[in-house]
């Protein structure tokens, strides 16, 4: 099965650096929202990575169904934006669980950066994994982000 | 000039306008950026003899150069003043995320002036200021007000606030921003002077640097190098208090009791080596920094059941722990707690608890008094009592509330004879009379009594240090001219951004490489050290004119006439003929007059007005 990104939470300490690096390697510059990932630091106990899991967990929610001009597909397991077809909607933006898919002018999420994430390389926390996909992980994301939903 | 995004924003609360200026290349070779650029703010916009708390001070804060581009350690954001505590330009210095969103919204530094006619928040989004009513902030404490305002402008604003202590104007008052503080000098006393009570922050716009590609790879190396280092394992672990044990027991300058003794016997107690495992649930970290030494720390049960905070710090384990005789782990949690709640720095609050405490055990002051019981054997319950009462200027607290120095003007009676403090800041964990050095460090910082000014205990602890060897901490000869060194190498480290926890891995040789990556502005090792230079005369200038000379900085009695009594620095002081020794050949290293104001040949070398 394609390895795909598995948050830890309970890892994480808060830095953001993963956002910093995945800003700077696809954009060349620094925005946390042009990150393919996001941190979240709610309170003292309580710092957590989301990802996009390229459909593992996504069930109804999902940016391919939701997008109303078939231009979200995936290749190889990873999803991607066709930027050709892309209209710039938001629809799946506003649909994705996790909170990472990104607009510019475009939609666009996170590539794997080709099979070496960028992200994980940065993490000495381990709280950023590139392994086979673990839905536990994801639900328990999921599960975090709800309360300001 | 990348990197920066050129703009400074000025914001008076008194008219509730706010300005923006640009500065231009020549600005950055002059000051860097992060305590550079907040110095320079103090330095040029306080009339002179203007007191702490009038509208006319400044607060400034900026973000350092480095902040906000995912160089590890890069996290740290300046704020100075004039302090209420000492009366010099003090800076104070925490991990935070406000200062790289401070720049996200396009902006390297903040200058505050004024005072608002009734308690008030600023908010920053982008092009976007405003000044708000914070009526209903007001007198809650630092983890409600974040919690609050992020509910009303989402998640993703940064917020740094006062607590309680700041608004009733404490001179020990600091200011938090996630979890993390700016605790020194009591510039929270001076947010509060200015019914300022937060700061809401959110940017939006990119941070481009000079060569992306580099400060990915400079990046990714420093990363390799922390976590091949010993102390990566280390601090991951235990957090700073790693070598709590080796200063206590190897190096015996770890002060316990008010001074009076140097060695903590219930040290294991209080030494994270026993106790990481039993209440850290998980790791922290400052914004950008992948070194993580900040430890959540979780009480489950007994009476101190429910505490969560990040720490405790090797600081505050001195200071809430030996220096009130506490070895009750769950205590220091708790009085930690308290401190970062009501917004009050623990060194200062622990070492005036420890102050009262002596004054108890000699019978200076009673319970009749106090209220509380302050006998040593008493700590576990006396500090966290005592820290809620001065955070609240409740009872005897309202007497220690603003430090040692004014609490021993008001109790008198020859308390002044037990309160430790340089310039009227408490001192951190470092018993100088077994570290000379350091004992000139707490003079000559400009902001009294600090650790992290010259950072000369790593040097004299350790024995070596950047390019010194062989150093003998018991030793107070040649100690002027290194002390000046560290304090420039220093004020370059804070001006950038770097956690002085990476200092031993960058030193001053790496910094270069890294500028030019994010700015690209060609900078040699010497141009830095004479930036920090400049910060450190600009201090120094600014103290003088306010009145702030040699006679103000001198040890306090204890660490002049009372010999460490035991441990490995057993029978060590500093005595006057050294102190008197050491300040000489500082000032002469530095060209000042003996009296500690810089020359004005120094002040023209260095493009001082």
């Amino acid at each position: 099965m394609t390895k795909m990104l598995v948050p830890y939470p309970e890892n994480c300490t808060g830095c953001r650096m993963c956002e910093m690096v995945c800003s700077i390697y696809h954009e060349g510059k620094v925005n946390h929202a042009d990150a393919r990932l996001q941190v979240h630091r709610r309170n003292v106990k309580l710092d957590f990575p989301s990802v996009c899991t390229h459909c593992v967990s996504c069930g109804d929610e999902c940016c391919m169904l939701r997008c109303p001009v078939e231009a979200i597909k995936k290749k190889d397991g990873v999803v991607y934006v066709d930027q050709e077809l892309c209209t710039a909607c938001g629809e799946c933006v506003e649909v994705c669980p996790f909170g990472v898919m990104r607009m510019e002018e475009k939609a666009f999420n996170c590539d794997l950066c080709g099979g070496h994430p960028t992200c994980v390389n940065f993490c000495p926390m381990h709280a950023l994994m590139y392994e086979e996909p673990k839905p536990e992980r994801y639900e328990q994301v999921k599960r975090l982000l709800a309360p300001e939903e | 000039m990348k990197g920066y995004t050129g703009r400074i924003l000025k914001i008076d609360l008194t008219s509730g306008k706010s300005f923006t200026r640009t500065f231009d290349e020549s600005y950055v070779r002059k000051y860097l950026g992060g305590q550079g650029f907040a110095v320079e703010l103090v330095y040029h916009g306080v009339p002179k003899g203007t007191d702490a708390l009038d509208p006319k001070n400044v607060l400034a804060m900026s973000g350092g150069a480095f902040n906000g581009f995912p160089i590890g350690t890069a996290s740290k954001v300046a704020w100075a003043s004039k302090s209420p505590a000492t009366g010099t330009l003090a800076e104070s210095i925490m991990g935070g995320s406000i200062g790289p969103e401070l720049k996200h919204a396009g902006y390297d530094a903040l200058e505050i002036v004024g005072k608002a006619s009734a308690p008030s928040y600023i908010y920053i989004e982008d092009d976007t200021v405003d000044i708000r009513d914070a009526g209903d902030l007001w007198g809650k404490d630092t983890r409600v007000v974040p919690e609050t305002l992020k509910m009303r402008h989402g998640w993703d604003v940064k917020v740094a606030c006062i607590g309680v202590a700041g608004e009733k104007l404490s001179k020990i008052a600091g200011i938090d921003c996630d979890d993390r503080q700016a605790g020194r000098a009591g510039l929270g006393a001076v947010m509060g002077s200015k019914n300022l009570k937060a700061i809401v922050v959110r940017g939006t716009k990119d941070l481009v640097p000079h060569d992306p590609k580099a400060v990915l790879r400079l990046a990714y190396q420093y990363q390799r190098i922390y976590q091949a280092a010993g102390s990566w394992v280390e601090d991951t672990k235990y957090g700073t208090g790693e070598f709590l044990g080796w200063v206590n027991k190897e190096r015996g300058v770890f002060p316990t009791r008010n001074w009076q003794e140097s060695v903590f016997n219930e040290r294991e107690k209080i030494d994270p080596y026993y106790w990481a495992t039993r209440y850290v649930t998980k790791n922290k970290a400052c914004f950008s920094c992948t070194k993580p030494c900040g430890k959540l720390f979780e009480v489950k049960d007994g009476k101190f059941k429910g505490v969560a905070i990040d720490g405790i710090e090797y600081e505050t384990l001195y200071s809430l722990g030996a220096a009130c005789g506490n070895a009750d782990v769950e205590s220091v949690a708790r009085a930690n707690e308290l401190c970062d709640l009501l917004g009050i720095d623990t060194i200062s609050a622990g070492v005036t608890v420890g102050f009262a405490m002596e004054l108890f055990q000699r019978g200076i002051i009673t319970e009749k008094e106090t209220g509380v019981n302050l006998a040593w054997s008493n700590a576990s319950d006396a500090v966290p009592q005592m820290i809620e009462l001065m955070g609240n200027r409740k009872g005897f607290g309202d007497v220690l509330a603003d430090g040692v120095k004014v609490a021993a003007k008001r109790i008198g009676k020859g308390s002044e004879r037990y309160a430790i403090h340089t310039k009227g800041l408490e001192p951190p964990a470092y018993d100088v009379r077994g570290m000379k050095g350091h004992g000139l460090a707490y003079m000559t910082s400009t902001r009294g009594a600090c650790h992290l000014r010259a950072g000369f205990y790593a040097p004299e602890l350790v024995g070596k240090f950047w390019k010194w060897e062989g150093i003998d901490r018991f030793s107070a000869v040649g100690k002027g001219p290194m002390v000046a060194t560290m304090e420039n190498f220093m004020c370059v480290y804070d001006s950038v951004g770097l956690c002085k926890f990476s200092r031993g891995f960058y030193l001053i040789a790496k910094l270069p490489e890294v500028l030019e990556a994010i700015t690209g502005l060609k900078f040699t090792e010497d141009e830095l050290l004479k930036i920090g230079e400049r910060i450190h005369n600009m201090k120094g200038n600014f103290n003088a004119r306010e009145g702030v000379t040699r006679k103000d900085w001198l040890l306090p009695p204890r660490i002049l006439e009372d010999p460490i009594p035991e441990g490995v620095s057993k029978g060590h002081k500093i005595s006057v003929e050294e102190m008197n020794l050491m300040l000489d050949d500082y000032m002469k290293a530095r060209n000042w007059t003996s009296d500690g104001v810089p020359t004005p040949e120094k002040l023209k070398d260095l493009g001082i007005d």
